[in-house]
């Protein structure tokens, strides 16, 4: 290969990885060479937060549905929940840079979820009553035993797979999130003195 | 730029020697022989690195993808399959579209590089362990391959030198497969880790110690000692675990005697074929593509094993056409990496600590030595040799809490007090495990590349087969309920320990390097890094390549003096 073409990939490969999806991210595009932007100091945290946010992958009733169900799984309690947390954004950001299986995998898991809903309550999911949503939900969240209400003993338990997919989609983002280390208790520092381990006397624990 | 480095470098050419590769065993390599006096030139393939770009405390939310970015796969199918190789950190593992490497079909092979000053010492996994005479000399006790020509008594004092000046964690334990060494006051275990000690020695009458960490304990030798932040692959700000930039490195420039070029991609050895001498080596520069030249009296490869075999196998003359210092033809020949896969992980119901955030995070956990096939023990039915377990102890969040809403929030804070261990198992040394070069195959740079064949064997198997059922009767013996047992074989080069390729060996027949790691053919040319491993033995291999490294500088140094070289 000559140096020339090599330099040329090269120039055109971080231009590209540069090209700002949104205004928003643009201040934020702009790393070293040879640095991840993590080592040249980039701080993404408030690319999701911007104002005039609009999803890269999902379209809106996609989005929507995401919203009401990251919040299902992930409640507001005592602490925020999946949508304070902006959850769908960050899953919309990840699904963009991911492969097509990879993407077309996560739209089946959320279009069996509206399929569900449609086929039980003729309206998709993010328009159900509260309760129904629950209902539903409850249906797919646990492992089906062996003789489940579907009347598919045997098979895969394909709801709950579809399920399990997105609940993991959906804790990763939740808990990678500033608020989800919040919800973990981390006080934000890093150094917290020496690991102590155990300290009962030998043979203390049976 | 570094790369006009060597032409204006008041040491001047020929330098006494030179040194490819700035890693664990270069960075040493260089800092014995300059601080002996000699004028050394320290040439690494990538870049620089300064501390600015640690990363380690940073947290995840920082980052675009919070560490879970889709796009390192693009350009770092391979170093991905590493954990170390992260969102945070990538820049320093090497671009595979760069550096392609083939594989048969159906024989895949991982091969981790780092292209940067310190190479793989930035991301290690840090766990340091002593091989003893049941591995050196394995080959007489089981009839299987290969002894050492070098024994535990040989290579000791030199293991003291390395472990006093890295500084390494650990407990004594009087093991008879892992002798003890100059530690440095052990990590503490957890209380899981306690219970799993106390039951495995009544049960089975095996020990379970601390892993032996190449982090500090206390402030030693100008570093501080850990701050327990955790991810120590992202880099220490505090030079807690032993990375060579900060420590060998240093000390070898310090010196005045060392040279550091950097971005100085090494195709091959230079030869003077009527001295039957090496004369230097040629490397490309990485930025600009130039071809330069270094002139030594003493060429010396410490790249890691596939890398220095690589470019002796691109070093080849008309007196060595199979490759340079190949006479004996086992150059590329007995490629080994520990077999991983066979473990088993579960939980103690009876711990009920809660997960916490905020304690402090150790970058260690516990070790189980060998204990099959030991030399005061019985000779196990199935296989040869044997592993020994990494594994931990300790409250996790409980991320994979069934259902969903208030309650599942909740449980995940309860969390679980996890337990696990995880075996290394001893990879035989077989000739059927190789590297060549691919013809048809070059890097960005224009150098032929690797054909990596190795395929884990019927003995490999057997271990990890029972690494997984030990590790669940261990556990169980502690208390543990859903007990998960793994019986894999991952593919060769998960663990990351690839040994072999440059074997020393007494006779020149059967090996490429002599007891000193002098190629047997060539007087002035050596390999001092992992491709001199004779056996793998079971144990995290970098401490001895470090005191191999030392213990053949100090030859080298006695050789100098006397104008022997």
């Amino acid at each position: 290969m000559k140096r020339r073409e090599l330099l040329r990939a090269g120039v055109l490969a971080s231009a590209a990885a540069a090209l700002p999806r949104t205004p928003a991210l643009a201040q934020n595009t702009a790393p070293s060479p040879e640095l991840t932007p993590a080592q040249s100091g980039v701080d993404a945290s408030k690319d999701l937060a911007a104002p005039g946010w609009k999803p890269l992958f999902l379209d809106a009733h996609q989005n929507e549905t995401l919203i009401v169900l990251s919040d299902l799984i992930l409640p507001a309690t005592d602490t925020p929940g999946a949508k304070e947390a902006l959850v769908n954004r960050y899953i919309d950001l990840v699904l963009a840079a991911e492969t097509p299986e990879t993407q077309r995998a996560f739209l089946n898991s959320l279009g069996y979820l509206d399929g569900e809903s449609m086929r039980r309550y003729q309206a998709a999911f993010r328009y159900l009553k509260r309760e129904d949503q629950d209902d539903l939900l409850h249906a797919l969240a646990y492992p089906r035993a062996n003789s489940g209400w579907t009347g598919e003993a045997g098979g895969p338990d394909v709801g709950h797979g579809h399920f399990e997919q997105l609940k993991q989609r959906i804790i990763t983002a939740y808990y990678s999130s500033q608020t989800g280390e919040r919800e973990l208790g981390w006080d934000g520092a890093f150094a917290h003195g020496s690991y102590e381990g155990c300290n009962h006397p030998e043979g203390s624990h049976k | 730029m570094s790369g006009n480095y060597a032409q204006q470098d008041p040491l001047q050419q020929p330098y006494d020697a030179i040194v490819v590769g700035s890693g664990a065993t270069g960075g040493w390599a260089a800092k014995q022989l300059a601080e002996a006096g000699l004028r050394v030139a320290l040439l690494e393939a990538g870049r620089a690195i300064s501390p600015k770009e640690f990363t380690e405390h940073m947290p995840s939310y920082k980052l675009r993808y919070r560490d879970h970015s889709p796009e390192i796969v693009r350009t770092r199918p391979v170093q991905k399959q590493c954990y170390a190789c992260m969102e945070y950190n990538y820049e320093w593992f090497v671009n595979d579209l760069e550096n392609p490497y083939s594989t048969p079909a159906g024989k895949p092979f991982t091969w981790q590089r780092l292209r940067v000053l310190g190479g793989r010492s930035l991301v290690w996994g840090r766990q340091s362990y002593r091989l003893s005479d049941a591995d050196f000399k394995a080959a007489s006790r089981d009839g299987y391959g290969d002894d050492w020509p070098i024994s535990y008594a040989d290579l000791a004092p030199y293991y003291d030198i390395v472990e006093r000046y890295v500084g390494i964690s650990g407990a004594a334990e009087g093991n008879e497969m892992l002798p003890d060494g100059r530690f440095l006051p052990p990590m503490k275990m957890s209380c899981g880790e306690v219970l799993l000690r106390e039951r495995v020695k009544a049960k089975f009458g095996y020990t379970v110690t601390i892993g032996r960490a190449a982090v500090l304990t206390q402030n030693y030798n100008g570093r501080l000692a850990c701050h327990y932040c955790g991810p120590c692959e992202r880099g220490c700000m505090t030079f807690s675990y032993f990375s060579s930039p900060f420590t060998t490195v240093k000390d070898a420039v310090a010196s005045g005697k060392c040279t550091l070029i950097t971005n100085a991609v090494v195709s091959h050895v230079d030869m003077d074929n009527a001295l039957n001498k090496a004369q230097g080596v040629t490397y490309v520069d990485r930025l600009t593509r130039q071809v330069k030249e270094v002139r030594g009296k003493a060429v010396i490869l410490c790249a890691q094993a596939l890398e220095s075999t690589r470019i002796l196998l691109n070093s080849s003359t008309r007196e060595y056409p199979k490759g340079l210092a190949n006479s004996s033809g086992a150059l590329g020949h007995y490629l080994m990496d520990h077999v991983v896969g066979g473990g088993a992980s579960g939980r103690l119901p009876d711990f009920k600590t809660l997960p916490d955030a905020n304690e402090p995070q150790r970058p260690n956990g516990i070790y189980i030595p060998r204990f099959r096939n030991t030399p005061s023990g019985n000779k196990h039915s199935r296989f040869i040799r044997g592993y020994g377990y990494q594994g931990g102890a300790g409250a996790e969040f409980n991320m994979s809490a069934e259902g969903y809403g208030a309650s599942f929030k909740k449980a995940v804070k309860e969390g679980i007090y996890g337990i696990g261990l995880g075996g290394f198992g001893e990879s035989l040394a077989r000739w059927d495990n190789y590297v060549e070069i691919d013809t048809n195959l070059k890097d960005a740079w224009g150098i032929p590349a690797l054909h990596i064949v190795m395929a884990h064997g019927d003995n490999e198997v057997a271990l990890m087969e029972d690494a997984a059922a030990t590790a669940a009767e261990m556990l169980e013996s502690a208390g543990a309920k859903d007990i998960r047992v793994q019986a894999n074989v991952e593919m060769p080069g998960m663990a990351i320990h690839e040994l072999g390729t440059a074997r020393m060996g007494a006779d020149p027949k059967k090996a490429v390097l002599n007891p000193f790691n002098q190629t047997h053919d060539v007087k002035n040319l050596f390999v001092m890094d992992g491709a001199s491993f004779v056996s793998s033995a079971c144990q995290n291999p970098t401490l001895t390549m470090m005191a191999i490294t030392v213990r053949a500088c100090d030859q080298l140094i006695d050789r100098f003096h006397k104008n022997d070289i």
